[in-house]
């Protein structure tokens, strides 16, 4: 069993390596025809494969966007498919709300963030664009978040008086930094490695596939 | 007196002139130049005219810049509402296409130079022109064919059409980008534009594999430069990498400048150019908003340090935010003019 998990998990690392979405679902359908369970595929082959992708990217710097973008895309189709067939409802390890930056109108890298989580078993709220502060905490909440992802395009929007930093002084004024962790993305990060402290973020990602793991760490640490 | 395009020209022949050619990208700031709002800056070519040569007078780099905001050339495509901000560039508001049926209808304007939405672009040209006499290079800024659609109907719309189809109305659509850049090119250069930024962040392996790089950027590519007059023509991936497809992009497009990404190595950039074109190190200017002067210098001499080694070379900027201060630029710059300076 484990030399065919194996040899499933080789393919489909290629076929999402050649951003070959048609085969990495053709590979996956013929896994479970093939008699490997809905749970194997999702926890054995599209979860190590979020780890493999994130293993290059830190090792060779040879992943790209198009890899990133349909790693994600495939593992939450994939997932929401494979989901419906688990013998046990999966348990959830936590929640996030995320969405980008007030005055900022770019989502891609909140929609890679969102593919990823899903197999990771975090459920992802997404409140879109152009997110003012106090809705990000508000929906946190609400929907018992421990974790804001704020997603940033541009330098303004990231250090501006209305992302980060206001999160931050709405999560202190009411007294919730201890449940709620913030964690930023995007472009400006990418660019400078601190940013993230000047704004007062608990953490960042340097890509969506990364994500996934920090945002991980970041509902442990909320835990009592 | 050696003019800033004596400068550009001497450097593009691998001859020296003063110092190397430095270009700095200040765009908003010309609003705070003006001290009016950025939306009243961008409403007329005259006030982003007057920034400019203002700019450039003030902090004494080469260039000018013919760029309002990136998403200006959707505009010219049917964007309806752009979105701006006190701090920072503007964004597209309205995306031009959202369904199939867009792609079909869209139309490629004929007369890029007398199209109402180009109107305002055409007099920051000619009054740049005008007050200049032609002795300082006038950028234009121009998306590739494969980026393109990304400012039509959004960047994530785009990356999933491009990778999963459907293929027949990707192609339509880019058929109709590149007739759209072929245009543009000719338009600017019409009016008085020299150096023409060719901005395609798929022309990078960061974002793209080599393999897609090879089968779908590179042809697109060579659509849209194929049988015009590429002179002045930058190869720009929009601050992504760049290194690894520069041998490729000199052999199939004869291109002659390169304007690096913050984060290749400037060093391996010009070894790979190794004299048959011109290259740009670009300083990552995020970094310019916290860092000391002693930084940015250090940061700068390294940079001229490691492209200086060729005679081709010369150093510009990234985008500049609005919120570096004034005394951070001043020292780039001037550690750029120092270090710069040829014996």
């Amino acid at each position: 069993m484990q030399v065919m998990i194996n040899q499933i998990k080789t393919a489909y690392n290629q076929a999402i390596f050649d951003t070959d979405k048609v085969t990495a679902l053709k590979i996956v359908h013929d896994a479970l025809v093939g008699g490997l369970s809905p749970e194997d595929i999702v926890f054995k082959v599209v979860v190590p494969s979020i780890e493999y992708m994130s293993t290059s990217i830190s090792q060779n710097c040879k992943s790209n966007l198009a890899q990133h973008f349909l790693t994600a895309q495939i593992a939450a189709q994939v997932t929401e498919e494979m989901i419906s067939k688990f013998a046990i409802p999966p348990k959830l390890i936590g929640k996030m709300v995320i969405g980008t930056s007030q005055g900022d109108f770019h989502g891609l890298g909140k929609k890679i963030v969102i593919g990823c989580l899903k197999s990771q078993m975090i459920e992802a709220i997404d409140l879109g664009l152009n997110v003012t502060p106090e809705r990000f905490v508000d929906e946190a909440i609400a929907h018992n978040a421990q974790v804001i992802g704020i997603s940033s395009m541009m330098l303004h929007t990231a250090r501006g008086e209305n992302g980060c930093l206001k999160v931050r002084q709405i999560l202190n004024e009411r007294n919730l930094e201890h449940n709620i962790k913030i964690i930023v993305g995007g472009a400006p990060y990418r660019y400078d490695h601190h940013l993230y402290k000047i704004v007062e973020a608990d953490a960042w990602a340097e890509n969506g596939i990364d994500a996934g793991t920090v945002i991980a760490k970041l509902i442990e640490e909320t835990k009592p | 007196m050696i003019t800033a395009m004596d400068r550009l020209i001497a450097a593009a022949n691998g001859k020296k002139a003063d110092r190397i050619p430095v270009f700095c990208n200040l765009l908003d700031q010309g609003a705070k130049e003006l001290g009016i709002t950025l939306k009243e800056y961008y409403s007329k070519g005259e006030y982003v005219a007057e920034g400019q040569l203002k700019m450039r007078e003030k902090y004494g780099y080469d260039n000018l810049w013919s760029l309002f905001y990136v998403g200006k050339e959707a505009e010219l495509l049917g964007c309806k509402n752009i979105i701006y901000s006190n701090d920072g560039p503007p964004n597209v508001g309205h995306m031009t296409i959202k369904k199939p049926d867009d792609i079909h209808n869209l139309e490629i304007p004929n007369d890029i130079l007398g199209h109402r939405e180009f109107e305002e672009t055409l007099k920051c040209i000619q009054i740049m022109k005008r007050e200049t006499g032609g002795k300082n290079p006038i950028c234009a800024y121009l998306t590739a064919a494969m980026t393109m659609p990304a400012l039509l109907m959004g960047m994530e719309k785009w990356i999933d059409m491009l990778l999963n189809g459907p293929f027949d109305l990707r192609d339509e659509l880019l058929a109709k980008t590149s007739d759209f850049f072929r245009k543009q090119l000719k338009a600017y250069r019409q009016a008085g534009a020299n150096i023409f930024i060719y901005s395609n962040p798929f022309g990078s392996t960061d974002f793209v594999s080599m393999k897609l790089f090879d089968n779908l950027s590179m042809p697109w590519m060579e659509k849209d430069l194929r049988d015009i007059d590429t002179s002045g023509v930058v190869y720009y991936c929009g601050g992504a990498r760049m290194n690894p497809v520069i041998n490729k992009v000199i052999e199939k497009l004869r291109l002659s400048t390169f304007y690096l990404s913050p984060f290749d190595n400037i060093d391996e950039g010009m070894k790979t150019i190794a004299g048959r074109a011109l290259g740009a190190g670009i300083i990552n200017d995020l970094m310019l908003v916290d860092w000391t002067k002693e930084e940015i210098r250090t940061e700068v001499k390294r940079m001229l340090d490691a492209g200086m080694k060729s005679d081709k070379f010369f150093f510009g900027t990234l985008v500049m935010p609005l919120s570096i201060p004034d005394e951070n630029i001043r020292a780039m710059l001037e550690t750029a003019y120092e270090y710069g300076r040829y014996e």
